[in-house]
């Protein structure tokens, strides 16, 4: 039974990286003004939205087994406050930190609508650090000798980074109109 | 609290309204600068197409500019500011005469009241979202105080000293009971005498042409006010009067006392493209309406010239809706008058521009020589 926590706890883990990572692919494809305006838009928020249940899902059960297996030991506290973990502290405690965050980032997407866009605006940014925290977390505690893992891993990382790296770049009409304007004599 | 404000009474006898454009009473707004302890800009830049009056102020009137303005600072030990647009003739006088002169950079809007303000805070010279008037303080966007500031035209404080000095009787004897005082107006363009003009509320405008060597023959239309204002047809040159009431039938102004005359030769549905192209580009990019409102009408406009359809003129028309009350300052709304009065006065020569028989001889040239 242990065992088998064990296998489903590193399974759940390793799921959830890759869809955290899918789900912040999504999400810099639909955030600001340059999303597509066409019925992609509709399919691609859609997919953002779903995705990220099932993330909390797989997160969740990842947590649920960590704890719940006794190779190592991870208690209720480490759950939500991060650093508290006998087991490799550091690195259990990005996942914790990550998990925290994830709450919150949850919280205020189900309360979208009755919350300020701005204060939404504002956690929603903290997912991008989330998915960092959980990728490293992932890279160092996983543990299996099986190299598909961990290249799964690695894999998510440079995707999630180009995605990043995209959306800082990519330009939009609004911003490229403001930049032009902005750099003409003002003063 | 009431405190006397002789000054301020005074300019409520006179019934001085503010010479820059929006024609606001002048006495309103330094009692509310007087209450507030406000500083003092003198806005000399002439920043609208064609516009010469304030630096003709400058040039003519100095001794009496400086005295109206000590009058309104009212004791006050802070200097006053003269705006001019940097490196420009007005600039030079004012800083030879040992003034302190605040330079904005040569743009359409940095010259409007609270991009003056913006710049004396030693920010940038784009227009301020005005919750409250610049007169009394306020927050700029990003809620940094702002202070106490009164811009008024040159002419406006020119005008200040001769009222102190003459008394609100001469002012009213002169003008309208509804515009008293003397103005001035600069006539430009295709005139054979380019002047700014000492004149009052309620002339004719052919008269203000004619001091200026008459409309010419061919002439298009002219031009009232600039970017903000509004084209009058010859016909409506001859006829109506330089009043608020008489340029108001055909959604003209008094405005900032600009008359540009257009040339013969050039299409004017060509020198419209061309000035809203300029117009397009003097956005400071900070409100929709404006950076995106102004460079689509400018685009439409193109689009009407080139293929004028009920459909295209209907497009133009159905923008100009959206520009007004939407931005920090006023720059859409006037953009948004300027082009319906094209498609007014220039709405039937769209049909024969489309027909290949424009009959104007010039298609381009530069807008500065075209407007003057």
């Amino acid at each position: 039974m242990n065992e088998a926590l064990w296998y489903a706890s590193r399974a759940a883990g390793i799921a959830s990286v890759v869809l955290l990572t899918a789900v912040v692919v999504l999400g810099t494809v639909v955030a600001g003004r340059r999303r597509p305006h066409d019925d992609t838009a509709t399919v691609a928020m859609a997919t953002h939205r779903w995705l990220s249940l099932a993330t909390l899902a797989f997160i969740g059960a990842h947590v649920a087994t960590a704890v719940g297996e006794t190779y190592v030991s991870i208690d209720l506290i480490s759950v939500l406050v991060p650093f508290t973990s006998s087991y490799a502290t550091f690195w259990v405690g990005l996942g914790t930190v990550a998990v925290d965050l994830l709450v919150a980032v949850a919280v205020t997407s189900l309360l979208r609508h009755r919350i300020a866009e701005r204060a939404w605006r504002a956690v929603h940014w903290a997912t991008y650090a989330l998915w960092g925290f959980a990728v490293v977390h992932g890279f160092a505690l996983g543990t299996a000798t099986e190299p598909l893992l961990r290249w799964t891993t690695v894999l998510c990382g440079v995707v999630g980074l180009g995605a990043v790296a995209w959306r800082a770049n990519v330009t939009t009409h609004d911003r490229e109109r403001r930049r032009i304007l902005a750099h003409q004599e003002w003063s | 609290m009431t405190r006397t404000d002789t000054l301020a009474d005074l300019l409520d006898a006179a019934g001085l309204a503010g010479r820059g454009g929006a024609a606001f009473s002048t006495a309103t707004k330094v009692r509310a600068a007087h209450a507030h302890g406000a500083d003092l800009i003198v806005n000399a830049c002439d920043g609208e197409i064609g516009a010469a009056k304030d630096g003709w102020v400058v040039e003519h009137h100095l001794p009496e500019l400086v005295h109206g303005a000590t009058l309104l600072a009212a004791g006050r030990r802070r200097g006053i500011l003269f705006a001019a647009h940097r490196n420009s003739r007005t600039a030079g006088i004012l800083r030879a005469a040992g003034l302190d002169v605040l330079e904005a950079p040569s743009r359409y809007v940095s010259s409007e009241e609270s991009a003056l303000v913006s710049l004396a805070h030693g920010r940038l010279a784009r227009p301020m979202t005005k919750r409250v008037p610049v007169a009394t303080g306020g927050r700029d966007s990003r809620g940094a105080r702002i202070r106490p500031t009164l811009v008024l035209n040159a002419e406006t404080v020119w005008r200040v000293a001769q009222i102190a000095e003459r008394g609100p009787d001469w002012f009213r004897a002169l003008g309208t009971p509804a515009e008293p005082g003397p103005r001035l107006v600069a006539v430009s363009g295709f005139v054979a005498a380019p002047q700014v003009l000492e004149t009052q509320a309620g002339v004719p405008v052919r008269a203000l042409l004619e001091a200026a060597g008459g409309l010419p023959p061919g002439s298009p239309a002219v031009l009232v006010g600039g970017l903000g204002g509004a084209f009058l047809s010859p016909d409506e040159a001859g006829r109506l009067h330089w009043s608020r009431e008489s340029l108001g039938t055909v959604g003209a102004a008094v405005g900032p006392g600009v008359l540009v005359v257009l040339d013969p030769w050039t299409c004017p549905a060509e020198a419209v493209s061309q000035m809203l192209t300029y117009a397009a580009g003097e956005s400071a990019g900070q409100c929709g309406p404006c950076m995106f409102g102004l460079p689509a009408v400018a685009r439409e406009w193109d689009e009407l010239v080139l293929r004028p359809s009920r459909a295209a003129e209907e497009r133009v028309r159905r923008r100009l809706e959206l520009l007004p009350d939407r931005g920090a300052c006023r720059f859409p709304d006037g953009v948004a008058r300027f082009t319906g009065s094209a498609l007014r006065v220039f709405g039937s020569h769209l049909a024969v521009h489309a027909a290949g028989a424009c009959g104007y001889t010039s298609r381009r040239s530069d807008p500065r020589v075209v407007v003057g």
